[in-house]
């Protein structure tokens, strides 16, 4: 009984937190717009260098996650230039030195290295790979080098390697969106009993399941675990897998897919109706949206977008001019991992320029580092911003799988907004110890 | 455990896998038992088949083919590709017959590392994934179970193609020109067989399979750099399984391949990977040749 009163009550919380957009009229968009603080500028400020910024860019360009690392790279792209053409920063255009990601820690970590020292470099954005991020969160402190992860960020992991962060940036807990998926399977599909699991081999499938679960038997705790299927990252035939969860006959199957994959698994799985039989969330799968085709992909299927949507009815000027854009240049709708590339970009430039405002010349990585904790800036999906433990902050979309006769692939509706506060935990705590102040 | 359905399912999606396996295993197969060329580039020409499938999926779409002959596109676009195996065989293998094998590994690794780059050239570093799905073709229904259509097509062209080349081997004339090939290249030659133009035809044969295998498979998956890697340690196995240089052993070795990784992902996925290698493993220990290959002194 107690469980229950719990439960209900932990509901009511999550239901008012999730803020519904169809009856959000009127709700702010992503979080409130920063204060403006008034600076001292330096009655003497010191000359800027004449030289452009060079700025690494350490992302997917190959393989399949490349269709997430690349969306990313472009919007960073369209950032540089649309930056350039208004000036640049402080004066500096902007120069991206970009590497690939793809060929593992090793690699990456040795182009981190080549960027800073070799190509002097003055900051490091991007990374996809929880494992790249580990070694990049490390070495970013080790060279002090500002780095300003995209995505891909374990935080237990970055917790124990990196518990004082100075240099490195993560991108929100990984976890958050299989929180979210959780917290909306709860909502969508209070009837699911049992749920089958198929997530990437390596920590972040590892840890979204664990959350997924942790917060669903929370919420739900009638509903058990029949299947678990850990395909390496990279696996192209999910034949057997979708056999497997076929066999084990859920109520629901839960993926973190989040590139190339989602595609290829939702494709198959289509091929024996598997999501006609069971209810679906595929809590990343919005990383490559526009490749989700109507063909394929049933109505119905929990689908999350994390940061960004690419259409949102409450409207933002800043995400319709960037839409339009990738629009004409790429000739498809842009995913999220564009919404966080913009916004390391965006925030690292604000941080620039409010450090030159205090110093009157251009700023350390220290100082800048400095200035990006607690900044807010609009970026593509509304205001964004770093916590005061250096971790992104941002609000996470989902919703149904949706056949709009506008587009050849799936859209949402209804569509969720889930806020930052009911998917990460506070920094003082564990994720484990504050998901279970969730029955109190 | 499973229902009879869950069994069905299984078995089904192994067999699948297994006949796509069947086609790479197989010209892999045929270029060593007649040419004794060890080819690494055999996923390269799978892979170059998944991109080529697609981009004839995008273009058949494009001028509004119905998508019941989607099919037929697929092979006719894994047969075209096939253009690259004289370009190969004449080109750089021909060459190199009378050089080690080591070097002909390393030569045909290299035309992976190439084909690399091609696929880089002409498809560009971002995946490609066709809108076709296998969803198209319907679907056949045993029980509770799904079986699409596309996937029983598949197994049905790789089982005709595996009768084919069995009756090719066993009872043509060229069949027999290549089995004496293989036994004895010198002795063939002597007795007044263009070794070189069965070499030409073999090696063209073998990169066709792998190219149909992976047009096939273009409604399937994507096409992404990477793929044709991937492969080739399932083709390997399937090689070692079945006995190198032969191909029912290709077609036996594929099956055992595809059902046991179903089997194991359905039972125990963390054996997915092992329960392959120890298939492996227990052949070369009990039957090193493989299941059908022969003890070559």
């Amino acid at each position: 009984m107690g469980e229950k009163v719990a439960r209900r009550d932990w509901i009511k919380v999550a239901g008012a937190g999730i803020v519904g957009l169809a009856i959000g009229a009127g709700a702010t968009y992503g979080l409130m717009p920063p204060r403006v603080e008034r600076i001292e500028v330096k009655p003497t400020p010191k000359p800027i260098p004449k030289e452009p910024l060079r700025l690494g860019v350490v992302t997917f360009l190959s393989g399949i996650p490349a269709p997430s690392g690349i969306a990313g790279l472009r919007a960073a792209e369209i950032w540089v230039d649309w930056t350039n053409a208004a000036g640049g920063i402080l004066g500096r255009k902007v120069e991206l030195l970009v590497e690939d990601e793809s060929e593992g820690v090793e690699k990456s970590v040795e182009r981190f290295k080549k960027l800073t020292v070799e190509k002097g470099c003055e900051a490091i954005f991007g990374t996809e790979s929880t494992s790249t991020g580990l070694a990049f969160g490390k070495l970013a402190e080790e060279m002090q080098q500002l780095w300003l992860s995209w995505d891909g960020t374990t935080q237990q992991g970055l917790e124990e390697t990196i518990p004082n962060k100075k240099f490195s940036f993560p991108s929100i807990y990984n976890e958050a969106e299989a929180v979210a998926g959780a917290v909306l399977v709860a909502k969508y599909f209070p009837n699911v009993k049992t749920v089958a699991g198929i997530n990437d081999d390596y920590s972040y499938g590892r840890n979204c399941w664990e959350a997924f679960m942790s917060v669903l038997k929370t919420l739900r705790p009638e509903v058990v675990p029949v299947k678990e299927l850990w395909p390496k990252l990279g696996e192209s035939d999910f034949t057997s897998h979708i056999a497997a969860l076929d066999a084990a006959k859920p109520d629901l199957i839960m993926s973190s897919f989040w590139a190339g994959h989602a595609t290829i698994f939702l494709k198959q799985a289509a091929a024996v109706g598997l999501f006609k039989k069971y209810k679906g969330a595929m809590v990343t799968a919005g990383g490559v949206l526009p490749t989700l085709k109507k063909e394929f992909v049933p109505e119905g299927v929990l689908i999350g977008c994390n940061s960004w949507y690419f259409e949102h009815p409450l409207g933002w000027p800043l995400r319709d001019k960037f839409v339009k854009e990738y629009l004409r240049r790429y000739g498809e709708y842009p995913v999220y991992e564009c919404d966080h590339a913009f916004f390391t970009f965006q925030a690292y430039k604000a941080a620039v320029e409010k450090a030159y405002a205090l110093k009157g010349e251009w700023p350390t990585k220290e100082e800048i580092a400095n200035q990006l904790r607690g900044i807010k800036v609009p970026s593509l999906s509304g205001y964004r911003g770093y916590r005061e433990d250096n971790y992104q902050i941002c609000n996470f979309f989902l919703g149904l799988s949706k056949h709009d006769p506008r587009y050849d692939f799936v859209t949402l509706d209804p569509l969720d907004m889930v806020p930052f506060e009911l998917m990460c935990h506070p920094p003082e705590m564990k994720f484990h110890d504050w998901v279970k102040t969730w029955k109190s | 455990m499973f229902t009879l359905d869950a069994i069905i399912g299984i078995l089904f999606n192994g067999i699948f896998y297994g006949s796509i396996l069947f086609l790479i295993a197989a010209g892999l197969q045929l270029i060593f038992g007649v040419q004794r060329i060890l080819n690494l580039a055999c996923g390269s020409f799978y892979a170059l088949g998944v991109y080529t499938g697609v981009t004839f999926i995008e273009f058949f779409m494009g001028i509004g083919l119905p998508h019941i002959y989607f099919i037929i596109a697929l092979i006719i676009a894994g047969l075209i590709l096939g253009f690259i195996g004289p370009i190969i065989e004449r080109g750089i293998l021909k060459p190199i017959y009378a050089r080690e094998m080591e070097f002909q590994l390393l030569a045909t690794f290299a035309l992976v590392l190439i084909f690399e780059d091609v696929i880089r050239f002409v498809w560009g570093i971002y995946p490609k994934i066709s809108k076709v799905s296998p969803v198209i073709y319907g679907e056949l229904r045993i029980g509770a179970t799904i079986l699409p259509i596309y996937y029983i097509f598949v197994i049905v062209i790789s089982l005709t193609i595996a009768l084919f080349m069995g009756f090719m081997i066993k009872k043509t004339k060229l069949g027999k020109t290549l089995r004496a090939i293989s036994d004895n290249r010198e002795m063939s030659a002597a007795l007044g067989v263009n070794v070189n133009k069965f070499y030409l035809l073999s090696f063209t044969i073998g990169t066709i399979m792998g190219t149909i295998g992976g047009s096939l498979m273009a409604p399937v998956t994507a096409a992404w750099l990477g793929l044709g890697v991937e492969i080739i340690v399932y083709a390997f196995a399937v090689v070692v399984i079945g006995g190198l240089g032969s191909m029912i052993g290709a077609f036996i070795g594929a099956m055992i391949v595809g059902v046991f990784k179903g089997l194991a992902i359905a039972i125990y996925p963390e054996l997915e990977v092992l329960i392959i290698y120890a298939v492996v493993i227990a052949i070369l220990i009990m039957k090193p040749s493989g299941l059908f290959g022969r003890i070559e002194e």
